[in-house]
């Protein structure tokens, strides 16, 4: 339950603030700072980071200097910066150390990103190796929550390649292992990977993909970040668009809001490639139902992001806070 | 099963009798559970009280009410009405995965060591009630004198209320719409179908036009029959379940929380009550030595070894001395013993899983195009939740404080009685070391004050100091609480303010699906004069929902046909001794195209006089009739079924305005005892008004005026197969 991670944080951030010991504080500090990113955004999280930074020296501190270089790399790959998620990648390479068995954490995490920025830059067949080795490794030490999200991001990397009948077993498999090992969340999310393969094969599958969102939802909008509750709100839309038994001018609030809610999540995320897409869906929406003002309005905010995603401008900035 | 004045008494069908309570006040209805575990009860006053089946516990009470409850009616959603969709849509509770089994509230231990035994059975009965309850989707309507239906989901959670008297009534009639509105309305039977689709109210009022006042006349005071759309109930059960779910169990956790703190804060002053009787003492005779000083500075300087001042020598060692030192010492260790149990095993797990619980309601409310039509309102699900986050905090910090102030007095008492022995030149090698420099803050801090009370009072504040406060400002650029004076407020303070954000963020959809029951038609019944207008709550009647024949074949769009039986009180209508039967009111309403509506009435030969009808089954109406004084049947009664497919319904129209009482050009039918209607079977005893008729069982119970009981088995063939009468005192 993230509200209650957040609070039980506070608790100890606010009560035991004179009595724990600097290494524990920060690591409460870290936890705030992560929901910071994923529910308020980045601009906050970046915020309070400095704050933090202050209070604990970062050269000392370990794990507020991982935090940065996980929210700099969450960010460029939102932005589309990706020679500067490379870039951080690599930093993560060096930071575990070099003998086999030892820091394991570190470098699953590692190349867990470094699969996601490949996904990100559309080389598939090298993101699915990389992930395929992850998974090995991560079944060898038993990190079972790993492994899930190892498996959900295979399932991912099928669909965006568009595999999507390839993706299915990776998405059964990592909703199976969440469900054994209580992992609701994770289990929410892979349920909604699973909705969006369906969906990939085709419209007469959008039904059966409606209900998996409905299954997923109430978990979502309740302890998933911005990004998932967006992504979850992107699919509903599509599921309705797809759905021939749909029709958008009876029913243009059912694709309309979970759309306009996306937008603004996706807003304070600065997630370039997903707010496209739902601006793309606006605008079609908007087409059907014949209101050309504001379907012109969406189409410009679409182009906008598009062309953020394509030429990234400002890099440099990607790495200052 | 049998209510006497103010008792409740409960019989197993052998009569067994399994137990008897008084509540202490007039019960005025009294209903059973869809799954038969509880019995609800609606006193005069407007309390519903729950109790269970198989003690007699009371569960739950209520109060809806203002006045008097008359009628309880407990539906349940058929299983047969879910589809598949729904079922996909099925959610569930995560709490149970989590976290152990959700706190009970504390009681004072020790107290009465017997008693515990069945005080636990209580409070397992009690968390198995509301674990049961959640299963399946039920609503307990409940209707009072004045004319309010109040709606409860599991018969705990309140959903809706609606006043009759202020619900406008449109009427469809030539094509021309007119508004009606009922007034000084009594409600005298409320039934809700089993697809919690419509709801049948008979009420008997004044109708008044509101288009035109000047059409009202003497006739408009009459018994009413209407009907209320409640689809919502229908449309949204599965949301209003997982809501009412979830809220039901946190007002559960809200009560508990409540009863921990103020168990706490009785115990906690008991114990300081204690302390300071003993050491008020000590100023008396401070300045009865003609000394300036206080009593802080004199055991400063009992400390420091300056000197023994003769006053706090007397207190100590005369008016203390070892035994009462001893004694405080152990009534405030187990205050705080008390204290730290109820901490951790009521208050901190009943906080917590109260959280968890809104955060998940808070998710729910998200999910705007669902949640939001039955008012879950987001913003206020996030001000609860910030809210309860502020309690644990305040819990947390409570704990702690509780600490420090208990050690500090262990300590402060320990030093005391070294002090004593001393002075007593007694050994001190039995006594613990202490802390000189805590025994110094208690003397600063704690002699005068009292933090743990502070905390469980509501009109304190609390000065912090401006570090915590700057760090608290710091902690929401985090993401920490934006209202930074929360550490000001006391414990019980959040608390209350936890309560009423959670009165709030409930009340919405009460509101909201309060607004959203309409009345959907009307149909005057028959007048009553003035004179018997008191006594028209008392007439027979009865309303039931039986699945429609023809629509069996399409089980997930069944429709219901609706029957109201009732008894034409003599004088009425210029009729005498007849019943009435009218079904697919409610068809009637909600399509106008087809004239469904149809009943008959029934005359009940002169010699009798019917005393209570019932429905029962599809299409049958018991009818319970007894002998008049002054025919020669004196004293006899028949208990009649009858087959209403037997009898001939005739429609009759609702033309609306013209006639108020339609019911007169409805058909009479003689009603002959020994004909083919149905079965007939005597009982050789005068009879009094309370017939109940189970269905799922196929028995009648009767009274006599005998006081017997009896029960029937109804569909069985032979005359006489009465089961067993059982008198009662």
């Amino acid at each position: 339950s993230a509200p209650m991670v957040r609070m039980n944080t506070l608790v100890y951030a606010t009560c035991f603030a004179d009595a724990a010991s600097s290494s524990e504080l920060s690591l409460a500090y870290v936890k705030l700072i992560e929901q910071l990113a994923v529910f308020k955004g980045y601009s906050a999280a970046f915020c309070a980071l400095k704050l933090a930074e202050e209070k604990f020296p970062s050269s000392t501190n370990s794990q507020i200097h991982l935090l940065k270089m996980q929210l700099l790399h969450e960010r460029a790959l939102h932005r589309g910066h990706l020679r500067i998620a490379q870039q951080i990648c690599d930093e993560f390479g060096v930071l575990s150390s070099s003998v086999s068995g030892v820091d394991i954490e570190l470098k699953t995490e590692a190349s867990l990103r470094r699969a996601r920025t490949l996904l990100a830059a559309k080389q598939f067949s090298q993101a699915a190796a990389v992930a395929n080795s992850l998974f090995t490794t991560c079944y060898k030490y038993n990190m079972q929550v790993e492994n899930a999200s190892v498996l959900l991001l295979l399932a991912e990397i099928h669909r965006k390649s568009d595999n999507a009948v390839l993706g299915l077993p990776y998405a059964l498999a990592s909703q199976s292992f969440c469900k054994s090992f209580n992992l609701d969340l994770l289990e929410a999310s892979a349920t909604l990977t699973l909705a969006e393969l369906w969906l990939a094969l085709g419209s007469n599958h959008a039904k059966r993909a409606l209900s998996l969102v409905y299954q997923s939802l109430p978990m979502i909008l309740g302890h998933g970040g911005l990004e998932l509750r967006a992504r979850s709100q992107i699919v509903l839309a599509k599921c309705h668009l797809t759905d021939p038994e749909f029709s958008v001018s009876e029913d243009p609030c059912a694709v309309l809001d979970p759309l306009n809610q996306a937008a603004e999540d996706l807003q304070v995320l600065e997630y370039h490639e997903m707010a496209a897409e739902v601006y793309y869906l606006k605008a079609m929406t908007y087409n059907h139902l014949g209101k050309e003002y504001e379907r012109e309005e969406a189409a410009a905010r679409f182009k906008e992001h598009v062309t953020a995603l394509e030429n990234p401008r400002d890099e440099e900035d990607s790495l200052v806070y | 099963m049998v209510t006497d004045d103010s008792k409740v008494l409960l019989h197993r069908f052998n009569w067994q009798r399994l137990w008897t309570i008084s509540p202490g006040k007039c019960i005025t209805s009294i209903c059973w559970s869809p799954d038969g575990k509880i019995v609800a009860l609606g006193t005069e006053d407007g309390f519903v009280l729950l109790h269970d089946v198989e003690n007699g516990k009371m569960l739950r009470s209520i109060k809806s009410h203002d006045v008097a409850i008359i009628c309880l009616n407990w539906a349940e959603d058929e299983p047969l009405s879910r589809t598949d969709k729904e079922d996909l849509l099925s959610y569930e509770d995560r709490t149970t995965r989590f976290f152990p089994p959700a706190p009970v509230m504390p009681r004072i231990g020790g107290l009465n060591s017997g008693d515990t035994g069945l005080a636990d059975e209580n409070e397992e009965a009690i968390q198995a009630f509301s674990s049961a309850s959640c299963q399946r989707f039920n609503i307990l309507c409940t209707g009072d004198k004045d004319g309010c239906i109040c709606f409860s989901i599991f018969g705990i959670f309140p959903i809706g209320k609606i006043n009759i008297n202020k619900v406008p009534i449109h009427v469809q009639s030539s094509g021309k719409r007119t508004s009606y509105r009922l007034q000084d309305v009594s409600i005298s039977k409320v039934s809700l179908s089993r697809n919690l689709h419509q709801l049948v109210l008979l009420c008997s009022g004044k109708l008044i036009n509101t288009d035109n006042l000047s059409l009202s006349n003497d006739l408009s005071v009459g018994v009413h029959c209407l009907h209320l759309d409640t689809s919502i109930f229908s449309n949204r059960k599965n949301e209003l379940h997982q809501v009412s779910q979830q809220a039901s169990s946190i007002q559960d956790l809200v009560e508990v929380v409540r009863a921990s703190i103020s168990m706490m804060s009785k115990q906690w002053s008991n114990a300081m009550n204690l302390f300071h009787e003993k050491f008020s003492a000590l100023p008396s005779l401070l300045t009865a030595h003609g000394m300036e000083s206080s009593s802080e500075d004199e055991f400063m300087s009992l400390l420091f070894g300056t000197h023994t001042s003769p006053a706090l020598h007397q207190f100590l060692v005369s008016s203390l001395g070892e035994a009462g030192l001893k004694r405080i010492a152990k009534t405030i260790e187990s205050a705080g013993r008390e204290l730290r149990i109820v901490v951790s095993e009521h208050l901190q797990p009943a906080v917590e899983i109260i959280s968890f619980r809104l955060a998940e309601l808070r998710g729910l409310a998200r999910w705007r195009s669902r949640f939001q039509n039955i008012g879950l309102d987001e913003k206020l699900m996030d001000g609860v939740t910030e809210r309860v986050g502020m309690l644990v905090v305040q819990v947390e910090r409570f704990s702690r404080v509780a600490a420090t102030v208990l050690y500090l007095f262990q300590n402060f008492l320990s030093w005391v009685l070294k002090c004593v022995k001393i002075l007593l030149s007694e050994p001190t090698d039995q006594v613990p070391s202490t802390n000189s420099e805590l025994v110094v803050i208690f003397l600063k801090f704690l002699l005068d004050k009292d933090p743990i009370k502070q905390l469980l009072e509501t009109d304190q504040i609390f000065e912090w100091d401006i570090d915590t406060a700057k760090h608290v400002e710091h902690l929401v650029v985090f993401g920490g609480f934006t209202d930074t004076k929360f550490l000001e407020r006391s414990l019980a303070k959040q608390f209350s303010e936890l309560e009423e954000s959670l009165k709030e963020a409930f009340l919405m959809p009460f509101t909201t699906v309060s607004s959203q029951i309409h009345c959907q038609g009307l149909l005057p019944l028959y007048p009553v004069t003035s004179s018997d207008a008191l006594s028209s709550t008392s007439t027979p009647a009865s309303i039931a929902f039986y699945k429609d024949k023809d629509s069996q074949h399409n089980a997930s769009s069944y429709s219901s046909t609706d029957y109201i039986c009732f008894k034409i009180p003599d004088g009425s209508l210029n009729l005498r001794n007849f019943v009435a039967v009218i079904k697919d009111f409610c068809n009637s309403c909600s399509t106008s195209n087809t004239p469904s509506l149809s009943g008959f009435l029934l005359h009940i030969p002169v010699e009798y006089e019917c005393v209570d009808l019932s429905l029962y089954k599809d299409n049958q109406v018991v009818l319970l009739l007894s002998g008049k004084s002054s025919s020669e049947n004196a004293g006899r009664s028949w208990m009649v079924m009858l087959q209403t497919e037997n009898l001939s319904f005739s429609q009759f129209s609702r033309t609306f305005p013209a006639n108020y009482y339609n019911l007169q050009e409805l058909e009479a039918l003689e009603l002959q005892l020994d004909t083919d209607y149905g079965k007939v079977r005597s009982v050789p005893h005068p009879l009094s008004t309370p017939l109940a008729v189970s269905a799922s069982r196929g028995v009648a119970c009767i009274f006599s005026s005998r006081r017997h009981a009896l029960v029937y088995i109804l569909d069985e063939d032979e005359d006489e197969d009465e089961d067993e009468g059982s008198e009662m005192e």
